[in-house]
């Protein structure tokens, strides 16, 4: 079978919704510079690309229409590739990668870009138009419960303290604080352009959290809650991508690989607690290659929230030390549809520069999914 | 200068800040600058750091968010040249005269020709302002001074002098009456102008009397408050308010700048209580308490300081015996054998002889004295509407009585009134003895007027029909608090067809402090006591359709808020064909209070404008999310402005600035409506059904669960998303007006019948406080 490499990876900045420098910026003129970016600095020549799959969890308004093949106009990629728009909600672009990865697998194309994007500002969560199925809710409200209740619920059911929580947000908020201070995330933003200006630097972080600070917070689902907007990602823009290609391609063009493809899973749960997802993913997912989470060197698991990520890790058997080097969601920031092929790209790109030789990325969907993929070194 | 396009307002403190807030909210630009704070990194701190308290501030000096972009902040060192441009330039610093004039020479140097120069100062001479300043500055200064706070209180006093281009005062006192809404009152150059004068005079005297006749503070505001028509907080409330800190400087300014022979001398006597009150620390509502205050550490207990002892006790409720015994009868008052009737006649007959004494002094005539007090105190009557109720000639022999001297125009008014009606025309007595026809400017229209000279053309209990002139009725709430009963609904359909027959337009105005708080809770609990549902439905019924046919019929309506305009008075705004509101307007659909929806077309008006109009994304949801977030949180717009935002005004209609200009505007309104009046197409809805629904449940169990909404806001709630939503309905198909209102009423009988419903219902018409239930 023909091996899937990632061979690129790049993102925007990522700033808070309503508030940050990119709530100015339509979310296809961001994906659009991300993606002109990725293909100009991966070297990867436009007219070989297949495909242009992009990740959005509320494809609609400026997000609407075919998204992808828009952004690919706009990015000034050849008429002659595809465009699909992939909706797993927060799942979507790591999707794309698994997408990608089965059709080079099975000889449907050899050079993709796997992308996701939102701007929580300009399209809010739900959506314009939110209109559940009134049959599905009275029988499963759960299906269409909010992220914050099924937070709530993980941190109850697996009796993960408030405490606890933020002492993971605020080891979080140092990590990720500590490596834009150190410049790891320099290589992997692309300056966007928009109508005020150009931003280069990511805007959620709070590097200034202190655990005092993060106890004083009310709950901000449920009066009686455990979970603040201090354990919470915050609702954030951002575009992210990566180059998914066959080893064959990669090696023939001299790309500086990051990592291989050595398996991918997605697994359902219930929705009520729809956190936990990245339990079954990832278990599947590790089945499949044959490994164990022991043998992750490298780990990236969206921090939704703090509850959800402790007790995933907690039930997959991981350390702190093998998950987020370079900090989580909780501080940079999940614009829902971006994340999943930041958190792939940005495995692989750990796991080249930490050396390792297997990498886990996963995240929970909402709804009640986890999605998971184990990368290797080449 | 023929108009004031832009204005500077010199000194961020909290006037400057509320003059210029004013300026912005009148939809001119304005310019803020104050000084450079010493070793300032930002040097316009102040003046930014004074728009941004103001965004917070309640009650909020900006009427808009808008307004506030209309600021432009800087300071004094750097951005003098931003007056280069400005007509009106209003100097609101410090009360230092050598400070003001060092300004001046500054804004003399950059200001632009012919621009008028203005300072705030309450308590330095004009003259003494312009001393020593170039005739070309003293041409185009004046003294305007305003009331704190400047968005709020009407009255603003206006010192001229005759260097003065008098075309220029014009053009300044239309700016100041049009666009800032002030009752412009023209004051001699006299120390205090008018109202602080009087007023000044007025607190001092209180307050020593209160000392020396051993009166408790809420017996002392209880009977120099109501009986007068002075707002509630009576003399040591007020006192509480301003500030205590403020009176000793405001008392020897007076003190240093009146005559010897003037009897404010003998009222300024130091009082050690306040003197310690102040160095401890007590100075009011803004300090740790004044007369009044609440202990947080005896559970927020309400406290008032006894005169005496100078501690403080529990606050008790006012018994004052002498106030029932004498009614609405000043005299018995006055003459009650009580501490209390001695209280009443030493402070109020000070007073009104004081304020006599004022003509010729502070202002030329009595009308003046009399719109200063309303306006700048909130009372409702002015000295000498006060004189006239109590009688003059009882008055005068009184003070006779007593030895006491009688100043000039009571003689003159003996056997006579301040005020009266001849030939249909209000006239009031000068100083010589004679009476002048007082003539309201041009575009100022009373309903106050209208009454002394004729006769409604329909009435009842609760409403009244006024013809206003060229073809034009006026509605006007009569009722308890205009609250809307079956008698209101009643006369409005008869009024339909009176104007129908006889009348080209109809306008639905009053002056009342209020245009409608809503429906009349106390008849609706009544009914709903005695099971009286088919009554309650009925008059649901009857409402709808006299509004729909309010809004249906042959010719224009136009409604003319100020003050709150609340459930159904916010319902028959949305009636109308136009609205012409006071800029302090406060409306909304509050109903979800009392556990109700808008039953009298509220719902379906709301969702009409914003599926036409609103500025929102398309689909069968934004407007309807839009409008349940309204109506389920009982937003009331806290400005005409908001409620432009809000969409219950809409682009046709307008804001009055000056509240004596509403009639008229609403007037004219309607007359250029019955041009070519049609009435309006009936709208039809596209909504999102069951799905729809189910959205909005949902997020109202999240506020639920948030601890923000209670068990009955949810049912509420759930009632208001079924009618929002169409019922039953689906994205394909059409809902029409009717099938709206009968939504409406269907989900207002639901709830009337719910015992929690009931509980608010009950609450608040005890305790005018919603239940929480």
């Amino acid at each position: 079978m023909t091996r899937t490499v990632i061979a690129a990876y790049a993102r925007t900045p990522f700033t808070p919704a309503k508030r940050g420098e990119l709530a100015s910026v339509r979310p296809d003129d961001m994906a659009a510079q991300v993606i002109a970016a990725l293909v100009g600095k991966s070297g990867v020549k436009p007219e070989d690309i297949e495909d242009l799959m992009l990740g959005c969890a509320f494809p609609e308004g400026e997000q609407g229409f075919n998204l992808a093949r828009l952004v690919s106009l706009l990015a000034g990629l050849p008429k002659s590739l595809g465009g699909v728009t992939v909706n797993r909600f927060c799942g979507s672009s790591m999707t794309a990668v698994h997408m990608a990865a089965g059709a080079i697998a099975c000889g449907a194309g050899e050079v993709f870009i796997c992308a996701g994007v939102e701007s929580m500002s300009r399209v809010p969560m739900t959506g314009f138009n939110p209109m559940p199925n009134p049959d599905l809710y009275a029988k499963m409200p759960a299906a269409y419960m909010g992220m914050g209740e099924t937070a709530e619920n993980v941190a109850a059911q697996w009796k993960i303290s408030r405490r606890e929580q933020e002492e993971f947000a605020f080891r979080s908020q140092q990590k990720t604080a500590a490596a834009q201070q150190a410049g790891k995330f320099v290589d992997e933003i692309i300056p966007i352009t928009g109508r005020k200006g150009t931003v280069s630097r990511d805007g959620c972080l709070r590097p200034e959290t202190t655990l005092e600070g993060l106890a004083e917070l009310k709950p901000a689902f449920n009066a009686e809650g455990v979970v603040t907007a201090g354990t919470s990602s915050p609702l954030t823009d951002g575009a992210s991508a990566v180059l998914v290609c066959s080893e064959d391609y990669a090696s023939r063009h001299g790309f500086d690989i990051l990592a291989a493809v050595r398996s991918m899973a997605v697994s359902g749960c219930e929705p009520s607690i729809m956190g936990i997802g990245p339990v079954g993913a990832s278990r599947k997912a590790l089945a499949r290659a044959g490994l164990e989470a022991k043998d992750m060197d490298v780990v990236e698991l969206n921090e939704a929230f703090s509850s959800q990520s402790i007790a995933s890790m907690r039930e997959l058997g991981l350390s702190e030390t093998q998950v987020n080097l370079d900090g989580g969601a909780i501080a940079l920031g999940h614009p829902l549809g971006a994340t999943g092929a930041r958190i792939v790209g940005k495995a692989a790109q750990l796991l080249k520069r930490e050396k390792g030789r297997y990498a886990l990325a996963t995240q929970c969907i909402g709804g009640g999914q986890g999605i998971a993929t184990i990368l290797e070194a080449v | 200068m023929a108009e004031i396009r832009k204005v500077a307002v010199i000194g961020a403190g909290v006037m400057g800040a509320g003059i210029a807030a004013q300026v912005a909210n009148s939809g001119a630009p304005v310019v803020l600058l104050d000084i450079v704070p010493p070793g300032a990194e930002n040097r316009n701190a102040i003046a930014e750091g004074a728009v941004a308290k103001m965004l917070k501030t309640e009650p909020a000096p900006f009427m808009s968010k808008a307004a506030a972009k209309l600021v432009t902040t800087g300071n004094i060192e750097d951005n003098l040249d931003l007056l280069a441009d400005c007509d009106w330039i209003v100097e609101a610093v410090i009360e230092r005269l050598d400070i003001k004039q060092a300004l001046y020479a500054k804004i003399e140097t950059r200001r632009k020709k012919g621009s008028v120069v203005s300072s705030n100062t309450s308590t330095i001479p004009l003259a003494k302002l312009t001393e020593g300043l170039p005739a070309s500055f003293a041409r185009d200064f004046v003294i305007t001074h305003f009331f704190n706070p400047p968005r709020y209180m009407r009255l603003l006093e206006l010192v001229t002098s005759e260097k003065n281009d008098p075309e220029a005062v014009k053009t300044l006192t239309d700016f100041c009456d049009y666009r800032l809404g002030k009752g412009v009152v023209p004051c001699k150059d006299r120390p205090g102008f008018i109202a602080n004068r009087l007023g000044v005079y007025w607190l001092q005297t209180a307050v020593v009397t209160a000392f020396d006749l051993g009166v408790d503070v809420e017996d002392a505001d209880a009977i120099i408050g109501k009986p007068f028509g002075i707002p509630k907080t009576g003399v040591f409330g007020l006192l509480d308010l301003i500030g205590l800190d403020l009176m000793p400087h405001i008392n020897a300014s007076m003190a240093a700048s009146l005559p010897p022979a003037d009897p404010f001398h003998a009222m300024n006597r130091p009082a050690p209580l306040i003197e310690r009150m102040i160095k401890d620390g007590f100075t009011g509502r803004k300090g740790k308490g004044g007369f009044y205050r609440v202990n947080r550490e005896m559970n927020k207990r309400r406290e008032a300081i006894d005169l005496a002892s100078g501690d403080y006790r529990v606050q008790k409720k006012a018994q004052v015996e002498a106030i029932k015994d004498a009614g609405k009868n000043l005299k018995k008052l006055f003459d009650h054998d009580s501490v209390f009737g001695r209280y009443a006649w030493t402070v109020m007959s000070e007073t009104l002889s004081y304020a006599a004494m004022l003509v010729g002094d502070a202002a030329d005539e009595i009308g003046p004295i009399d719109e200063a007090m309303r306006l700048g105190y909130n009372w409702k009557s002015g000295p000498f509407e006060l004189l006239d109720r109590i009688g003059i000639d009882w008055f005068v022999a009184r003070l006779e009585k007593e030895g006491r001297a009688v100043p000039p125009i009571l003689h003159a008014a003996h056997g006579k009134s301040f005020y009266r009606i001849e030939n249909g025309q209000r006239q009031a007595l000068t100083l010589a003895g004679e009476y002048r026809t007082l003539h309201r400017p041009e575009g100022v229209l009373l309903l106050a007027d209208i009454k002394l000279t004729s006769q409604p053309v329909l009435k009842n209990g609760s409403a009244c029909v006024w013809e206003i002139g060229d073809g034009v009725l006026c509605f006007e709430f009569t009722s308890m608090m205009n609250s809307l009963d079956a008698e209101i609904v009643l006369l409005l359909s008869q009024t339909i067809e009176l104007v129908k027959k006889h009348y080209k337009a109809l306008v639905v105005y009053n002056e009342g402090a209020n245009f409608s708080v809503g429906a009349n809770l106390g008849q609706a609990l009544f009914a709903a006591n005695i099971a009286g549902w088919n009554e309650i439905q009925g008059l649901v019924g009857l409402g709808q359709h006299a509004y729909k046919s309010l809004k249906y019929a042959p010719f224009p309506v136009v409604s003319a808020p100020a003050g709150m305009a609340l459930g159904g008075g916010c319902e028959i705004l949305l009636h109308s064909d136009a609205i012409q509101a006071h800029a302090e307007t406060y409306a909304g659909l509050v109903e979800v209070g009392v556990g109700l929806i808008p039953g009298w077309g509220g719902c379906k008006e709301m969702l009409a404008r914003w599926q036409t109009l609103g500025k929102i994304p398309k689909g069968p949801m934004p407007a309807v999310s839009q409008v349940f977030e309204y109506i389920s949180t009982a937003r009331v717009a806290k400005s005409a402005a908001e409620a432009q935002e809000m969409l219950i005004l809409r682009p046709g209609d307008a804001i009055t600035m000056n509240r004596y200009r509403l009639l008229a505007d609403a007037k004219a309104k309607a007359l250029k409506l019955a041009e070519d009046y049609k009435p309006p197409e009936p709208p039809t809805y596209v909504l999102p059904g069951p799905s729809g629904k189910v959205a909005l449940d949902m997020a109202v169990e999240s506020f639920v669960q948030l601890g923000k909404a209670t068990k009955h806001d949810k049912v509420v709630a759930g009632v208001l998303a079924e009618i929002l939503t169409g019922d039953g309905t689906d994205p394909t198909e059409t809902v029409t007006e009717d099938r709206m209102s009968e939504l409406e009423r269907l989900g207002f009988m639901k709830l009337i019948r719910n015992p929690d419903t009931l509980a608010r219902i009950e609450h608040m018409l005890e305790t005018g406080k919603p239940l929480r239930n």
